[in-house]
């Protein structure tokens, strides 16, 4: 899974959110190492939609603009925790190599 | 499925700055160059998406700034014309790929038969010009070896692709088709160039006598079988007896004037009326064999396509430009399904790994 669409799906795992919101939440998520464009959401939404990840939640309007806001479905909750669980457990290896490498100093 | 809308507006639901802005000059003219931008996506996406679009556009954009930006107007275009690729790639994906899987059952068999029907001609008219020598020789002459030969070596290929396909080999079948239909090719391409007055030679006796068959089957069986699920997939979404029932149609209908030929070899087989029948028995097999069958209208399409080309080429013989443009149209068609074939793979390939 590429790192806007781990983002994306983080970010509707705390409740619906409009594309703004995404925006900002994946900058504070990854630290504000990622800025995501707003062509590539709109792509990796349709892309999310189309394979059922994601679904349009409701519409409000908002200084005469619309904004529609999305949300995670339980397909899309499934497969972000299968992607969180797989960097996680790569997270932890090398964690326990790093932490045996500045052991090794010593032993 | 969700039940109900569970969410409230996450934590993080900022507002979004610039909304009302919007009305100050320099921010319209911003908006204007995004409107322009934002044509790049397909219009469905358009009617949903770009008032949102614009709205998220404008409320990133840093306080003062009039035009897009070198970055964001090629992520903006590469991102829109990524999606319209993607609606032509799921487009040509599902039926397409059910489509071009009966191809590549029935036009195999379709090439053999009409292979075994010009060789069988070969054989007549060997037959009848070694009865016509006036002296008593032996039947079998070297010079008969490229003239029976040529068909014989086609009509055994074709049998090949035929067994490779029915076998699950669909892949090593295509690279065997490949070699009639390079040969078909060749032999248009050599008759056209003779047809304009760009090679003033003869035709190669081999191309005469391999290539003669109709490439744009000879094309769809090998891009088929290359890119598609292959016969035996083929056979499961048309059925049994759907498939014999499109083969003995468009059999009946590309090998008529063989038939014709080997009943009465001095019939005329310039005759329109010839060409009309052969067109009725394809026309037949096809309104036949679509009904009740998703993918059957595009197997009609694929196959029928190439049909009113092959066959028309005979009426036109004495019109020389007429005959040159469906020679054209001819390997036109033949090329242009290879890109449809491949793009509509690869839309499954996609479709697939997504669903995975």
């Amino acid at each position: 899974m590429q790192e806007p669409t781990f983002l994306i799906l983080t970010a509707l795992a705390a409740g619906p959110q409009h594309g703004y919101g995404i925006i900002t939440d994946a900058e504070r998520t990854s630290g504000g190492a990622t800025r995501l464009q707003t062509g590539t959401l709109y792509m990796a939404l349709d892309r999310l939609r189309s394979a059922g990840l994601v679904e349009p939640d409701r519409e409000e309007v908002a200084d005469g603009r619309l904004r529609r806001y999305y949300r995670l479905t339980d397909e899309g909750a499934t497969v972000l925790a299968a992607e969180t669980e797989r960097r996680r457990a790569s997270a932890a290896v090398a964690a326990q190599r790093l932490t045996a490498r500045l052991a090794g100093g010593t032993a | 499925m969700n039940a109900g809308r569970t969410g409230q507006p996450g934590p993080q639901g900022g507002d979004m700055p610039g909304g009302s802005a919007a009305r100050d000059p320099e921010q319209a003219a911003l908006e204007r160059r995004y409107q322009r931008l934002l044509r790049c996506y397909p219009l469905s996406h358009r009617e949903i998406h770009r008032e949102e679009m614009l709205g998220v556009l404008l409320a990133t954009a840093r306080p003062g700034q009039r035009t897009p930006g070198l970055g964001q107007t090629v992520n903006l275009a590469a991102c829109g014309l990524a999606i319209r690729a993607r609606r032509v790639l799921s487009w040509l994906a599902g039926p397409w790929q059910d489509a071009l899987a009966v191809v590549s059952l029935i036009t195999p068999v379709l090439m053999l038969i009409i292979a075994a029907l010009d060789f069988a001609v070969a054989v007549r008219e060997a037959v009848a010009l070694h009865q016509s020598l006036p002296e008593a020789v032996p039947f079998w002459q070297p010079g008969l070896v490229p003239l029976l030969g040529g068909p014989a070596a086609v009509m055994t290929g074709w049998l090949a692709v035929v067994l490779l396909g029915l076998t699950g080999r669909a892949r090593p079948a295509a690279a065997v088709a490949s070699i009639p239909l390079v040969l078909a090719l060749a032999n248009l391409l050599a008759e056209v160039m003779q047809l304009t007055g760009a090679w003033s030679g003869g035709l190669p006796l081999f191309l005469v006598t391999t290539g003669a068959g109709p490439v744009v089957v000879a094309s769809l069986a090998a891009c088929s079988l290359a890119f598609s699920a292959g016969p035996r997939r083929g056979l499961a979404i048309a059925g049994r007896r759907r498939a014999w029932l499109m083969i003995a149609g468009l059999s009946a209908g590309f090998g008529f004037p063989a038939v014709v030929q080997l009943a009465n070899p001095s019939a005329p087989l310039a005759g329109p009326a010839l060409s009309l029948l052969g067109v009725v028995a394809i026309a037949v097999a096809v309104v036949v064999t679509r009904v009740r069958s998703t993918a059957g209208w595009r197997v009609a399409v694929l196959v029928a396509a190439g049909l009113p080309l092959d066959l028309a080429s005979i009426p036109f013989a004495g019109a020389l430009a007429a005959t040159v443009v469906l020679l054209l149209g001819n390997l036109l068609f033949a090329l242009l399904v290879w890109p449809v074939a491949i793009a509509s793979w690869r839309g499954r390939a996609r479709r697939a790994s997504r669903a995975g």
